[in-house]
C-alpha cells in the first residue's frame, strides 16, 4: 500500500497514492486537463506545454518546519512563478493546482496558436476530423482567427508511407512523440524516430520494411492529429458517421477486445460494412492495445469487393457428382439423413475458430448419434489447462516483483503478440521471466534466464527444472539450476507453453511436464497462477473445456469413418496427402464460410456465418469467456454454426437448442462445469477501467474505445475449488529415428501467414514470408534465398532457403501454414535445386 | 346610407378591373428568383473542369434533416477528380429529405455545394429524388477536361489550392 | 608554486609555450592536483571550493562548490564532463583556454573528479572544435605517459582517466541536459529536470557538468586557498572572469578582468572604445541570449557581476560582452539573434519550436522594411507567450533580446 496523498485541483479535492501525476489525479475526480504528449501508459516528457497549470504549495516555515498559515487559519500556499505541467509534476500533500483561471485559458491558448501556425488547413481532408484532440481543444482554448500568414507556413511532406500499412503526413504532426515514444517505451520496437530538429522535427522510419512492427497500427489510434492514418481505413468514413459494436479478434488465443466501426455504403450496393476494427479497452485483456493482424485481418469475414475468394452464398448438395445449388431444407436433410446413417461411425471434426455455442450444438450431434468428435488442432495439453490454468481474478498486468514467469517453447511476440507485450511490461515491473527456446526469439531480451535445448527435448528440460526444485541433483547445468533458484521463493508462477516445433504427442508431454511444475510448487487454483497455453485459435480453450479433444491419428480416424461432419476446418487443404482418405469416406458434410478444398469433396456444404455477422462467446487462454456481438447484417442464405448444426441435430433426432447463441450459452453453463452459473448477461457486464478512455476527452488515452458491451468472465480452472491435482506421467519421448539424408523437420508459426482467415487480408501480404524453410549455414551447400526442394510426406514443395545462424545445427525450421503440411517434429528430406 | 357603401364596394371592384393582375401565366411566364434564392443544389466545378468537392462529409454533417450522403475516395494523378488528395466518390441528396436551408452550401470548404435557382422539382418515385453525383454536378466549363482527369504529379498538390488571408 | 603575474586564466599571455607540459610543470603545474590526491579528502576540496565562492562561469552562475554537493553518493559511479561546447554567439573564451593554457584546464577538470571521485571524466566539445580536441588530446596522452593519469596516481589509490568527446554542431547541446543526451548518443534534447545530473546524470549516474573556465580556476583555488581567490572579485561574485568583448568596439577580444568591473573599462580602457563618429546604444553582456541594456551613463558605470547587472535589465550571462552602437538598427539586431535561435531550437517543446520560426518571420518583415505596427506588436506578443512556457533556457532566454529591444528601442522599429 502506497502511501495516500490529498490536493486541491480546481476546488475539488482528491485523494491518490503518492507518485501520481496531477493529471491523472485530476482525472479521478472528472477535471481533463488538455495534453498532447503525456498518455497514462507511458512515462511523461512534459514537452508540448499543453497542459501547464498553476500550482501551489503549502508555505512550510523552515526553521520550525510547520505550515505556515493564513489569517484565517487555512495553510499559505505559494504559487510558483512559473506555470508548471502537470503530466510531470507529481502530487504532494496540500498541493493546490489551478486549472482553469484566465492565465491558465491563455497558457493553452498560446500553446494552441502556435501549434496552428503551420499545422495545415486539412480537417475537411484529414481522417481525424471528429475525433481529433487538436480540433477538440482548439474549439474548447483555442484562438478563433490566426495571426500567422498563410504564405509563411512550413510546407513538408504529406502522405508519406511509413511502410505499407501507415501513411504519415508531416505537416500535421505536431512533435508530440507520442508514436516514437509508444515504440520505443511501450513495444521496444524502436523503428521509428525522430530527424532533425526544430520546426523541421521530422518523423522517421528506420527499418526495412518500413515501420516494421506488430503494433504499428497503436500509434495512429494515439496519435493526437491526422499525422499517422491507417491505409485501411484512409477516407473511410467519418467518425460520427459510424455506429460501433463489440467484438472479440478470432487470430489467437489472446481474444483481445475489439470495436468494430460500421457503416450503410453505396460502395458496398447498400449493405452494412465493417469501415476499420479498433481496441475496446479491457485491461486485464489487452488494455488499449491490439496488434495489426487483428487491426487489419477482418477482411476474411467480407465477400466479393476486396476479397479474391467469395463467401458460401447458399447451400450445396452433389448431385450427379457436381455441387449444385440446393435449398436449405434438402441440404439439412440430406446431410441429417447420411450423418444418422453412419451413426457409431460418424466422424465431426472441428477448428478452434467455432465459438462455444457452434462446438456445443456439433458435440451434441456427434455424442447424440453416438459418433466420434475431434479437434483439429496440432497442439494438446488443454485438459491440463483445464485443471491448473491461470486462477480466477488473474491478470497479467498485475504480475510484477514477487512473480517468475516461464515461457517453454513458444516465440511469443510471432504466437501471440499481445501476451509479448504483457509478459515485457511484466517483467519492467519486476518479474523474473524465465525463456526456455530452442533458438532465441524477442522474448529473450527480457529474460533473466535463458534455457537452451535441443528441439525433443521441450518436456525433459521443464521435467529438469522441477528436479532442480524439488532438489535432486541436476546434470550439471547452471542455467537450470539458476532458473530453478529464481523460481522458488517468488510468490507467483505463470507457465506459458506454446508449440515452437511441436505437434500434438509433444504439447501433450510439455504441457504435463508445466502442471507437474505448477502442481509440485503449489502454484495453482489461485490468482496470478498457473499455466496459460498459446493456442493457435481463438477458441481453442473453449473447446478443451468442453471436452473436446484432438484425434491422435486423423488418418486412421478419417478411415474407420463412415461419414464425416467438418466444421471450420479443411483437412485436405492443410495436408494434401489426406486426398485418398477423404475420397474414400461415403459421406461427407462441410460448414465453412468458403469453398474450402474439403469442401470441394463434399455431398453437403452449408455456409456458415463468420463472427461480425452472429454473435456467440469465445474463450480465451486465460479461460476468460467473452462475448461478441454481430457487427454487420447476417447474408441471407447463410446461418451461424451453432444454428446448421442444431437443424441437423433436430433432423437427426437428437435434441439441441438453435433459437439463439445466448439460448445455446445457457445450455452448455449447466453441461460444462467451468461454466456454471455463468450467463450472456454476466458476459456483458462491465466496469469502470483505469486509465479512463473512449469519452470526450480524446486527448487523454487515444481513439481506443470505452468498454460499454462487457468485460467476460475469468472462469475457475479445476483446481480453484476441486481437489488439489496430482502430477502426471510425461510418457516416453516420441522417437524419430532418421534415414539416411534424412533431416528433422519442425514446425514454428508466424504471425503473418497463409492461414483462411489472414490470406484475404491483401494488406498483410507484404509482410507475410514465402514459403521457406531455415537451417544453420554450412547444412547444405546453397547461399541465403537459394531455391531448395522439401519432400514432406511424400509430396515435395519448392521453397526458399533461408540461413540463420542463430539456428541450432541438425534441424530444418518450417513455418506452419505457408502451404507445407507439417503438422509436427517430422523426417524430411532437403536437396538444392 | 347602405347604397353608398355598395357604391364605394362596387367601385373598388370596377377599378381592380382595369388594374394590372400580379398573377402570371406560368410556366409560360416565370418570375426571376432573388439573388440568394435557396433552390436545389448542384456541385460546382474549377476552371480547368475538376470538381470542388473535396468529400469532406462537412455538409452531411451540417445538415439537419440529414440529406445528404458522401463517400470518399483517394485521388491519383491517373484519375483525378479534384485537386489533393480526396474526392467524394459518391455524393447525394435526397430531396424528399431536404429543407433548403443552406447550411450545407455555409459549411462547405470549398464552395463546391451550392443552391441554385432551380425551384421545379418533382418526382413519381422516391428513388428519383435521390440526386447522385450525375444529376449535381454542373457541365464543364468552357476551358476545362471532364473528370476524371489525367493530371501532372506534383501540381494538384492542395485540397484547397487558393488559399488565401481573410480579407473582410 | 605558481607565480601568478597579471593573469590567473590566461596564464599563456604571461608565460610563453604553456601549453607544453614541461613548461607548465616548471611553473607550478600539477602541484594543486598532486596535494589534493596525496594530501586531501574529497570532501575537503568541495569544502575549499565552496569557502571560495567559484560561480559557474557558464553563463548560469550557480556556485560551483554547491552543485558538487549535490552528487548523490550512493549511486556509482560517478562521472564528470566538461562542457566545452561554447556556442552561445559573443563567446570565444574557453576556446582561447583550450588552445593555449590547456594543462590548467585539465588539471582543473582532474580536480574536479578527484573531489567527487569520479574515475571517468569527459570534455565534450562542440562539433566544430575538431582541433582543439586534437590539441587536448595530445596533451592528455602526455598527461598519461608522466603518470599525471591513470590507475593509481601518485602511490594512491585513486585512479581517473580523461576523454574528449565531438559534439555535431548544436549550440542545444551546451544545455547540459541535452550534453549529456548527445554523450549517450542520442538525439540532442533536453531532458526533465527534475533529476538533475548531480543525481541522474550520464547513463543514469551522478554527473557533474561544469563550463570550461570554471575548471580553469580550480588548480589555483586549491593551491593558493579559498581566502586568496576572494580577494579577487567582489564579495558575492568572487573572482576572475574572462569577458569576450565583441562588437562595435576598436579591440574585441578576451578579457580576463576581476569580477565588478564596470562596463566602462572594460569597454573603454580594454577594448580601446568604439570606433571614431560612432556612439554607443546598447550592451549585450550575455551574447544573443541576452536584454540589450540602454547605454547610458548609469549603465556604462555598472559592475559587471552576477548581483549589479540585474540592476539594468539583464543577466551576466557568460559575459560574452556585445556592444552595439548607433549604426546598428535594433531590428536588424533581433532578426539575427532570432535567426539564430530559430536555426538551433531542437523542436522539442512546442513553444520554442513554433515560436522562434514565426518570430523570425515576423523579423525578417520587419527588418526587411514591409512591416506594420502591427507587426511589431504582434512580435512582441509572440515573445511574451513564449515567456515561462519552454522546456529549457534557450527557448526563455531567445526572447530577451526580442522583448528589450521592442521595448527599449521603439523608435527603431518605426518605418515610413
Amino acid at each position: 500500500m502506497s502511501k495516500l496523498v490529498t490536493l486541491t485541483i480546481d476546488d475539488k479535492q482528491v485523494t491518490v497514492p503518492e507518485g501520481t501525476v496531477i493529471v491523472d489525479a485530476a482525472k479521478k475526480v472528472g477535471i481533463d486537463i488538455p495534453v498532447f504528449c503525456y498518455h497514462p501508459k507511458m512515462e511523461p516528457v512534459g514537452m508540448c506545454r499543453m497542459c501547464l497549470v498553476d500550482v501551489g504549495r503549502p508555505v512550510i516555515d523552515r526553521a520550525t518546519g510547520q505550515p505556515v498559515l493564513e489569517p484565517d487559519g487555512s495553510p499559505k500556499v505559494q504559487f510558483g512563478p512559473k506555470l508548471e505541467t502537470a503530466c510531470t509534476t507529481l502530487v504532494s500533500e496540500g498541493m493546490v493546482v489551478v486549472g482553469m483561471s484566465e492565465k491558465v485559458k491563455a497558457g493553452r491558448k498560446d500553446v494552441l496558436e502556435f501549434l496552428l501556425t503551420s499545422h495545415p488547413l486539412d480537417c475537411p481532408v484529414c481522417d481525424k476530423g471528429g475525433e481529433c484532440p487538436l480540433q477538440n481543444l482548439t474549439m474548447g482554448f483555442g484562438p478563433g482567427e490566426s495571426r500567422f500568414l498563410y504564405d509563411e507556413k512550413m510546407h513538408l511532406a504529406k502522405h508519406v508511407p511509413l511502410g505499407d500499412l501507415i501513411f504519415l503526413d508531416r505537416e500535421r504532426c505536431i512533435q508530440c512523440g507520442r508514436c516514437v515514444r509508444f515504440q520505443s517505451e511501450v513495444v521496444d520496437d524502436p523503428v521509428i524516430g525522430f530527424y532533425n530538429r526544430g520546426r523541421k522535427l521530422e518523423i522517421r522510419t528506420y527499418s526495412d520494411p518500413g515501420f516494421d512492427s506488430y503494433f504499428s497500427g497503436n500509434t495512429s489510434d494515439i496519435c493526437p492529429v491526422g499525422a499517422l492514418t491507417t491505409v485501411d481505413f484512409r477516407f473511410g468514413a467519418r467518425p460520427w458517421e459510424m455506429r460501433t459494436t463489440a467484438s472479440i479478434c478470432t487470430h489467437c488465443a489472446v481474444g483481445c477486445n475489439l470495436a468494430f466501426n460500421v457503416r450503410r455504403e453505396a460502395k458496398a450496393g447498400g449493405d452494412i460494412v465493417i469501415k476499420r476494427a479498433m481496441p475496446r479497452q479491457n485491461e486485464q485483456v489487452n488494455e488499449l492495445w491490439i496488434c495489426d493482424k487483428g487491426r487489419f485481418g477482418y477482411h476474411f469475414a467480407e465477400s466479393g469487393g476486396a476479397s479474391p475468394l467469395e463467401r458460401l452464398a447458399q447451400p450445396l448438395v452433389r448431385r450427379g457428382g457436381e455441387l449444385q445449388p440446393a435449398s436449405w431444407d434438402e441440404a439439412l436433410r440430406l446431410a441429417a439423413e447420411g450423418l444418422h446413417q453412419a451413426g457409431r461411425e460418424l466422424l465431426a471434426l472441428v477448428g478452434g475458430r467455432l465459438s462455444n455455442e457452434d462446438l456445443f450444438n456439433i458435440q451434441a450431434l456427434a455424442q447424440g448419434l453416438g459418433g466420434k468428435i475431434g479437434l483439429d488442432t496440432y497442439m494438446a495439453g488443454g485438459d491440463l489447462v483445464s485443471q491448473v490454468g491461470l486462477g480466477q481474478g488473474s491478470n497479467l498486468g498485475d504480475l510484477g516483483q514477487g512473480s517468475a514467469i516461464l515461457v517453454v517453447a513458444c516465440d511469443l511476440e510471432e504466437e501471440a503478440p499481445i501476451w509479448w507485450l504483457r509478459l515485457k511490461r511484466a517483467v519492467e515491473r519486476g518479474a523474473s521471466l524465465i525463456v526456455a527456446n530452442p533458438r532465441p526469439t524477442k522474448l529473450e531480451r527480457y529474460a533473466a534466464h535463458i534455457l537452451r535445448y535441443g528441439y525433443g527435448s521441450e518436456a525433459a528440460t521443464v521435467a529438469a527444472l522441477l528436479d532442480a526444485i524439488d532438489g535432486k541433483q541436476n546434470a550439471a547445468n547452471s542455467g537450470i539450476k539458476a532458473a530453478a533458484e529464481a523460481i522458488t521463493g517468488l510468490g507467483n508462477l505463470v507457465v506459458v507453453y506454446g508449440s515452437e516445433g511441436l505437434g500434438l504427442q509433444g504439447s501433450q508431454a510439455l504441457a504435463q511436464a508445466c502442471a507437474n511444475l505448477l502442481i509440485a510448487t503449489g502454484h495453482f487454483g489461485q490468482p496470478n497462477n498457473g499455466l496459460l497455453a498459446v493456442w493457435p485459435h481463438a477458441n481453442d480453450q473453449g473447446a478443451w473445456e468442453m471436452g473436446l479433444r484432438p484425434l491422435p491419428d486423423l488418418p486412421a480416424a478419417l478411415q474407420a469413418a463412415k461419414a464425416l461432419y467438418v466444421a471450420a476446418s479443411d483437412p485436405l487443404g492443410d495436408d494434401p496427402a489426406l486426398a485418398e482418405a477423404l475420397r474414400a469416406l461415403p459421406f461427407v458434410v462441410v460448414q465453412d464460410l468458403f469453398l474450402t478444398e474439403t469442401a470441394r469433396l463434399a455431398n453437403v456444404v452449408l455456409p456458415a456465418l463468420p463472427f461480425t455477422e452472429r454473435d456467440g462467446s469465445f474463450t480465451s487462454g486465460e479461460r476468460r469467456v467473452q462475448r461478441y456481438y454481430p457487427a454487420v447484417l447476417a447474408r441471407p442464405d447463410a446461418r451461424p454454426d451453432y444454428a446448421i448444426s442444431g437443424e441437423i441435430c433436430k433432423r437427426a433426432g437428437v435434441e439441441a437448442e438453435i433459437s439463439s447463441a445466448a439460448g445455446v450459452f445457457a445450455r452448455l453453463a449447466e453441461k460444462v462445469p467451468a461454466y456454471q452459473g455463468l450467463n450472456y448477461r454476466m458476459l456483458a457486464q462491465t466496469a469502470e477501467q483505469w486509465p479512463i478512455v473512449g469519452r470526450p476527452d480524446v486527448y487523454y488515452g487515444g481513439t481506443a474505445y470505452e468498454n460499454t458491451q462487457g468485460l467476460g468472465v475469468q472462469v475457475k480452472p479445476g483446481a480453484q475449488d476441486g481437489p488439489p491435482p496430482a502430477r502426471g506421467a510425461l510418457g516416453a519421448a516420441p522417437a524419430l529415428p532418421l534415414q539416411a539424408g534424412e533431416r528433422l523437420a519442425v514446425p514454428v508459426t508466424r504471425l503473418y501467414d497463409h492461414g483462411s482467415t489472414i490470406a484475404h487480408t491483401g494488406l498483410l501480404h507484404a509482410r507475410t514470408p514465402a514459403p521457406y524453410v531455415a537451417l544453420h549455414p554450412g547444412e547444405l551447400p546453397a547461399s541465403d534465398g537459394a531455391e531448395v526442394q522439401l519432400s514432406l510426406g511424400g509430396q515435395v514443395f519448392t521453397v526458399t532457403l533461408r540461413l540463420d545462424e542463430a539456428l541450432p545445427a541438425g534441424v530444418v525450421l518450417v513455418p506452419r501454414s505457408l502451404g507445407l503440411p507439417l503438422r509436427g517434429p517430422q523426417a524430411v528430406e532437403l536437396k538444392v535445386k | 346610407m347602405f347604397l353608398i357603401e355598395l357604391a364605394r364596394g362596387m367601385g373598388t371592384t370596377l377599378r381592380m378591373l382595369f388594374e394590372k393582375p400580379v398573377t402570371i401565366q406560368y410556366p409560360e411566364e416565370k418570375r426571376p428568383v432573388h439573388t440568394r434564392f435557396k433552390g436545389r443544389h448542384s456541385l460546382h466545378r474549377y476552371e480547368n473542369g475538376l470538381e470542388k468537392c473535396i468529400g469532406c462529409a462537412l455538409c452531411a454533417a451540417a445538415c439537419p434533416a440529414d440529406a445528404i450522403f458522401v463517400e470518399s475516395s483517394e485521388n491519383t494523378d491517373e484519375q483525378r477528380f479534384s485537386p489533393g488528395e480526396r474526392y467524394a466518390s459518391t455524393y447525394e441528396i435526397n430531396f424528399l429529405r431536404c429543407i433548403f436551408c443552406g447550411y450545407c452550401e455555409d459549411a462547405c470548404p470549398t464552395e463546391a455545394i451550392v443552391l441554385g435557382d432551380n425551384y421545379e422539382l418533382t418526382f413519381s418515385d422516391r428513388r428519383e429524388a435521390i440526386y447522385g453525383k450525375d444529376r449535381l454536378l454542373v457541365p464543364v466549363p468552357p476551358g476545362g477536361q471532364p473528370t476524371p482527369q489525367q493530371t501532372e504529379p506534383g501540381v494538384f498538390t492542395r485540397s484547397i489550392p487558393v488559399m488565401e488571408n481573410p480579407k473582410d | 608554486m605558481t607565480d601568478i603575474k597579471q593573469y590567473l586564466l590566461l596564464r599563456h599571455r604571461d608565460i610563453a609555450g604553456l601549453d607544453q607540459l614541461e613548461t607548465y610543470r616548471q611553473s607550478g603545474g600539477f602541484e594543486a592536483f598532486q596535494k589534493a590526491v596525496t594530501g586531501m579528502q574529497p570532501g575537503q576540496v568541495t569544502d575549499v571550493v565552496k569557502a571560495s565562492g567559484l560561480r559557474g562561469r557558464g553563463g548560469a552562475g550557480f556556485p560551483t562548490g554547491m552543485k558538487w554537493s549535490f552528487i548523490d553518493n550512493k549511486n556509482w559511479p560517478h562521472y564528470v564532463v566538461a562542457n566545452a561546447d561554447e556556442s552561445e554567439p559573443g563567446t570565444f573564451k574557453d576556446r582561447e583556454i583550450m588552445t593555449y593554457n590547456p594543462f590548467q584546464f585539465l588539471e582543473g577538470l582532474a580536480l574536479c573528479a578527484y573531489a567527487v571521485s569520479a574515475h571517468e571524466a569527459y570534455v565534450y566539445l562542440r562539433g566544430e572544435f575538431w582541433q582543439v580536441a586534437a590539441i587536448l588530446d595530445r596533451c592528455i596522452a602526455e598527461m598519461e605517459a608522466a603518470g599525471l593519469l591513470g590507475d593509481k596516481l601518485f602511490g594512491t589509490d585513486y585512479s581517473l582517466r580523461l576523454h574528449t568527446h565531438l559534439g555535431a554542431g548544436a549550440y542545444i547541446c551546451g544545455e547540459e541536459t541535452a550534453l549529456l543526451e548527445s554523450m549517450e548518443g542520442k538525439l540532442g534534447q533536453p531532458r526533465l529536470r527534475p533529476p538533475f545530473p548531480p543525481s541522474f546524470g550520464l547513463y543514469g549516474k551522478p554527473t557533474i557538468v561544469n563550463n570550461v573556465e570554471t575548471l580553469t580556476n580550480l588548480p589555483l583555488i586549491i593551491e593558493k586557498g579559498a581566502e586568496w581567490y576572494r580577494s579577487y572579485g567582489t564579495d558575492r561574485s568572487p573572482g576572475v572572469k574572462i569577458f569576450s568583448l565583441s562588437g562595435c568596439v576598436n579591440k574585441p577580444g578576451n578579457y580576463e578582468l576581476p569580477l565588478g568591473t564596470t562596463f566602462r573599462e572594460l569597454i573603454y580602457q580594454h577594448g580601446g572604445g568604439l570606433p571614431e563618429g560612432r556612439k554607443i546604444k546598447s550592451i549585450m553582456p550575455a551574447g544573443a541570449s541576452s536584454s540589450l541594456i540602454v547605454a547610458t551613463e548609469e549603465a556604462l558605470d555598472t559592475a559587471m557581476d552576477y548581483e549589479s547587472v540585474p540592476n539594468v535589465g539583464a543577466q551576466l550571462g557568460s559575459a560574452s560582452v556585445i556592444v552595439i552602437d548607433d549604426s546598428v538598427n535594433v531590428a536588424w539586431l533581433i532578426h539575427k539573434t532570432i535567426e539564430f535561435f530559430k536555426h538551433e531550437s531542437c523542436g522539442k517543446c512546442t513553444p520554442c519550436r513554433e515560436g522562434t520560426y514565426w518570430m523570425l518571420h515576423l523579423t525578417e518583415r520587419i527588418a526587411g522594411g514591409h512591416a506594420t505596427s502591427q507587426d511589431v506588436e504582434l512580435l512582441h506578443d509572440v515573445a511574451s507567450q513564449m515567456k515561462g512556457k519552454c522546456f529549457c533556457a534557450l527557448g526563455e532566454f531567445s526572447i530577451e533580446a526580442v522583448l528589450s529591444g521592442i521595448e527599449r528601442f521603439p523608435q527603431d522599429f518605426e518605418h515610413e
